[in-house]
């Protein structure tokens, strides 16, 4: 190849370099002098309810398909539709509307694509309203420190106290696990505590909780993981059976945990299960374990389950005429208030940039969640320490109920999670 | 002594489905020289239609409608997409199957919902004195089940006209073209067995608790039990299926008091370490047939 | 090299066996080759970052291809156990370049050619500790205890959290730190996206070259001999043992090479990644892009890389599937069955892979307006 050939072609290259699109916008003044950049539109949102709005682009990647948590990741999906259809209907913020439906994308529960899924939206969306899932939010977390983006974990583990950008809700699964030994001791008046639990953040935190709690009250503690999948349960099981512990904490999916309690019981096991809210399915009260799990079940949550009376569940209701009950609607929905929050800050702000939304949630000192929540929750400004939000509930499981469930225990907080120095994430 | 039976049944239990996921396996790799990654879908999509069927039809009904609902599906694969590649070579053909799963459980998946569903089997977690020791009905059934079917494979293949035409293509297709055997029934007629005896693994496994999402991962557990057995033996996939499911059950009870240095969970990965171990001392399994070479 | 004189006007008449077996043997490939090479340095230019990463991860996947490729596509060995020489790599690669003080081991050492070596090297070892293994096995025999590798390494990597940090936490990847410059951080001449993409293409460039120049040797007459006939390869003087464990130790190198890139353009992994799915998307890497062709590997791995990419911009002219996620049909149900037909279809039409269609094209034009 002739040298003139390869200017030539470089040179034209070059002109065609100047398509490539860049990441960041440069803040600029929209309506009602808010400054916004990225994300942020003075065109009407594609389902606008006021034409005359612009558009707010919030993110959603989540498991959708073929991952193991897709039967809460829908319904948490769906939720924060109706979530912020319902803030448009009243009226948007600050003369914006917010769009939640453009830029849904599917992680498969892997942090690759969820990488990738979203390295492609980040340049189109403000923040993000879901980020499913530890693992893979973990493969973002660095990239949105990066471009100060605020997103709203769908996941309970202790390390989100520690982010910024992260807008965690209720009790994460270290405090929940605490709270559930704590009830256990007074109530149930038990001597020794197993936690049976999924590897990673999810049980692994939980299982940091429980170990917290058992060593404070003077318990005997067992620690055992097991994998996802109905037939690998044996050695949980087996566990459980030979050990007898007073208490089971678990945290795996909801059918391993309806063989490990049915199992267990099927064996002869007589103490007692509590797990947490992904271990829960309603399903699972018409399966063969249904008996056991209805005598010797109990599940704590970080806040009340679908068919409760509060303003916000009200609404929740209202918002989503005809599904079928499950709490991974309620959880998507008291997720979204601390963003509904912190946008209504920002935009009270006049600045709606991705700095000034990040900025607007280190104001935030509480959050409205409609009743949801009990009144000082979502604080976003003070320490991870003072921060914590220390009070959960207790359910057990109810054919009755919508989800399965009934309350127990209104929100409490157990003498273990009140002492409790939150200086690290509970699982390192 | 009672812990080591209770064990044992369970880990026949168990093992008496990865026999009948093992068979699948070995039926389609016999007439077809392919490993098929589509018997994972085809046993979650069993499942799931017993599930939907057990109400109406009663369960057993539901397990007979589903296992040949599935081996028709099975047979129409075959024949749309895997007919096109006879000859080809088989790592493509595998590759296929891999699509053909990732397909047909996208499609079930989306008729799974959001709570886990139920398949209506009468046995429940009831348990039943067997031998001094207390068992679970349900994996009685299960091993009951699986000698019959075993049993009737056997015979099938012995004894019936389109199972020697089986063998025969498998023996040498070429051969057994030549005689008049058609192969492309043969095919067909081995992916269907196959999608039926998954249905009927899928359901088994999902008498415990039910069927999500997840339950397809269990067919993987057929891989190292039809190493062990020996790729060309039907006998030997059944014994590779039990030993499977003995030496995780086995390891779940004891490995905690004997070897607690290799990790929790180890017994979930036991099978393939044993497979290891076969293979070094009979690279072709218990029961394979040795492969004679010629220049 | 003083090579043959070439006869004016006939650029296709070899006059030595030199020349038929050069690098790149004919004035189309030439023209075609650095076509390609110019306008790849190009892409940082012209595109935008979330594809230049998708490229990227694309590159590293072609030098793990290539690697497959040696010991599956070559030396006809069919492993299923290449995502646990990958973690190898992934895990060297990490520890060494790691923080000391984290959480998870780490020695410091940044330089990214040292920790790039060290887990090829590494990685090699485990092959060659493999490979007597497979020595003895055969089809799909090797191809499913290579696969118990691969669930046994995920055991090991699951438990051993000091080092990996334990699944669903995982670690930070392998820090890419070149003549001081971090790559992984933007500076004010070029962002992160466009400096991992160009390293990932200068490397695969290299290994590329390298495996083109293994494969045209007597080594790699020996592989194909190999594959071809192991007995008949025995009987005419190739020692089966030292090239089956020598096309291993290739082959895991190159494994342990990609596995430490691989996670870079994340930034971090955790153990639950190196599972089944990712060998099995290695050999479909190489199958679909055709077995036994280097262009063939990185076109497969670009083609297995792009393709989710490729479903998920799919639905968008296909007005009728609803974005909702609850929908009878959903937009990412259709994008995950999109993801498994395009396989089947692709494989069905052409089962030697796109450098098969490739072959096609360059024979229809070379003999064009007489091509039937």
């Amino acid at each position: 190849m002739s040298g003139k050939r390869v200017a030539v072609i470089f040179v034209g290259a070059l002109a065609l370099a100047s398509c490539r699109g860049s990441d960041g916008a440069a803040p600029q003044e929209g309506a009602g002098g808010i400054k916004v950049d990225v994300g942020v539109t003075s065109e009407a949102c594609p389902n606008a309810v006021d034409k005359a709005k612009g558009c707010i682009y919030l993110g959603t990647i989540s498991d959708l398909t073929e991952g193991p948590f897709k039967t809460l990741a829908v319904p948490i999906t769906d939720s924060q539709k109706a979530f912020w259809k319902r803030v448009n209907d009243k009226g948007g913020i600050g003369g914006y509307e917010v769009d939640v439906t453009k830029y849904v994308k599917d992680n498969k529960y892997n942090p690759q694509i969820h990488n990738q899924v979203y390295q492609e939206i980040k340049g189109n969306v403000l923040a993000l309203t879901q980020t499913l899932g530890s693992p893979t939010t973990a493969a973002i977390l660095p990239d949105m420190k990066n471009t100060q983006m605020v997103a709203v974990p769908a996941s309970w583990t202790s390390l989100w106290g520690f982010e910024d950008g992260v807008l965690e809700s209720g009790a994460n699964y270290c405090v929940e696990s605490m709270n559930t030994v704590d009830y256990a001791v007074e109530k149930m008046g038990v001597k020794s505590v197993m936690a049976v639990h999924n590897a990673g953040d999810y049980g692994d935190d939980a299982a940091a909780g429980a170990k917290i709690a058992a060593e404070k009250r003077g318990l005997t503690f067992e620690n055992v993981t097991t994998q996802a999948g109905q037939d690998n349960q044996g050695g949980a099981i087996d566990a459980v059976v030979s050990k007898k512990p007073d208490l089971v904490v678990l945290t795996t999916g909801p059918t391993d945990a309806a063989v490990i309690i049915g199992q267990a019981a099927a064996r002869g096991f007589k103490g007692r299960f509590i797990g947490t809210s992904p271990t829960w399915n309603p399903g699972l009260l018409k399966s063969p374990a249904a008996p056991a799990i209805k005598a010797l079940y109990m599940q704590s949550a970080p806040w009340k389950s679908w068919s409760t009376e509060s303003v916000g569940h009200t609404a929740m209701r209202a918002a989503l005429p005809g599904v079928t009950p499950n709490d991974g609607y309620t959880a998507g929905w008291v997720w979204a208030y601390p963003l509904k929050a912190a946008l209504e800050k920002a935009a009270a702000n006049k600045d709606l940039t991705r700095a000034g939304v990040l900025n607007a949630v280190k104001q935030l000192t509480s959050v409205d969640y409609e009743g949801m929540l009990p009144s000082g929750a979502g604080n976003f400004s003070a320490s991870p320490q003072d921060a914590l939000f220390r009070q959960s509930t207790l359910y057990q499981p109810d054919d009755a109920s919508p989800t399965g469930v009934t309350l127990v225990e209104d929100f409490f907080t157990g003498s273990t999670a009140k002492d409790f120095k939150f200086e690290k994430p509970c699982y390192q | 002594m009672d812990e080591f039976l209770q064990s044992l049944i369970r880990g026949l239990g168990t093992g008496s489905i990865y026999a009948l996921l093992a068979l699948g396996f070995v039926i389609i790799y016999k007439s077809t020289q392919v490993i098929s990654f589509a018997q994972p879908a085809f046993m979650l999509a069993g499942a799931v239609l017993v599930s939907y069927l057990s109400p109406a039809v009663t369960f057993v009904g539901a397990v007979v409608v589903a296992a040949v609902v599935i081996a028709v599906l099975a047979l129409g694969v075959e024949r749309t997409v895997l007919r096109p590649m006879v000859g080809k070579p088989v790592f493509v053909v595998a590759i296929i199957t891999i699509g053909v799963d990732v397909v047909v459980r996208v499609v079930t998946n989306a008729f799974i919902g959001l709570d886990v569903r139920q398949v209506g089997d009468p046995w429940g977690l009831n348990t039943v004195n067997f031998l001094g020791a207390e068992v679970q009905q349900r994996y009685l059934v299960m091993i009951a089940t699986t000698a019959v079917v075993t049993a009737a494979l056997f015979l099938f293949f012995r004894y019936s006209r389109i199972g020697l035409a089986m063998r025969a293509v498998a023996y040498d297709q070429e051969v057994a073209l030549a005689q008049g055997v058609s192969v492309g029934s043969v095919f067909a007629l081995s992916w269907a067995l196959a999608g039926g005896l998954a249905a009927l693994a899928g359901v088994f496994v999902a008498t415990g608790a039910g069927v999500d999402q997840q339950l397809w991962i269990v067919a993987l557990k057929a891989l190292p039990a039809i190493i062990i057995g020996g790729l060309e033996s039907l006998g030997g996939a059944v014994v590779g299926g039990l030993t499977v499911g003995v030496v995780e059950s086995l390891f779940g009870t004891y490995q905690n008091d004997f070897a607690p240095w290799l990790g929790p969970n180890f017994g979930l990965v036991a099978p393939y370490a044993l497979m290891l171990l076969v293979l070094l001392v009979r690279p072709y399994g218990l029961f394979g047939k040795k492969e004679v070479e010629r220049l | 090299m003083k090579g043959p004189k070439t006869i004016k006007g006939r650029p296709e008449l070899y006059t030595s066996y030199g020349q038929d077996m050069a690098f790149l043997n004919t004035r189309p490939k030439r023209v075609s080759v650095s076509g390609l090479v110019v306008i790849a340095l190009l892409m940082p230019f012209m595109i935008t970052d979330d594809l230049l990463q998708l490229l990227a991860t694309g590159f590293v996947a072609a030098i793990g291809a290539i690697g497959l490729n040696i010991v599956t596509g070559y030396a006809g060995q069919v492993s299923l156990g290449h995502a646990f020489f990958l973690a190898i790599g992934a895990y060297t690669g990490a520890a060494l370049s790691g923080s000391e003080t984290g959480r998870v081991i780490g020695f410091g050492v940044t330089s990214l050619p040292i920790w790039l070596l060290a887990s090829g090297l590494v990685a090699a070892f485990f092959g060659v500790l493999v490979a007597p293994v497979a020595v003895r096995l055969r089809g799909l025999y090797l191809a499913i205890v290579t696969l118990g590798l691969v669930f046994l390494g995920e055991h090991v990597f699951k438990e051993w959290t000091s080092l990996t940090g334990g699944p669903g936490i995982g670690r930070p990847a392998a820090v890419p730190e070149l003549f001081g410059v971090r790559l992984d951080q933007s500076n004010s001449v070029f962002t992160a996206a466009q400096m991992l993409y160009l390293l990932m293409f200068v490397l695969l460039v290299i290994f590329g070259v390298l495996a083109r120049n293994l494969v045209r040797s007597r080594v790699g007459r020996a592989f194909a001999a190999v594959r071809d006939r192991d007995l008949a390869a025995s009987v005419i003087g190739v020692d089966l043992t030292r090239y089956k464990v020598l096309a291993f130790a290739v082959s895991s190198f190159y494994a342990g090479v990609a596995g430490a890139l691989l996670f870079v353009v994340n930034g971090f992994f955790d153990p639950g990644s190196f599972n089944l799915l990712l060998s099995v998307q290695y050999i479909a890497m190489v199958l679909i892009g055709g077995a036994g062709t280097i262009s063939g590997a990185i076109m497969g791995a670009l083609f297995i890389t792009l393709l989710p990419r490729i479903t998920r911009e799919l639905p968008t002219v296909l007005p009728f599937i609803s974005g909702d996620a609850t929908g009878v049909i959903t937009v990412f149900q259709v994008e995950a069955v999109l993801y498994g037909v395009l396989i089947i279809v692709f494989l069905i039409v052409e089962p030697r892979g796109l450098f098969g269609i490739w072959v096609r094209v360059r024979n229809y034009w070379r003999t064009w307006p007489f091509s039937y």
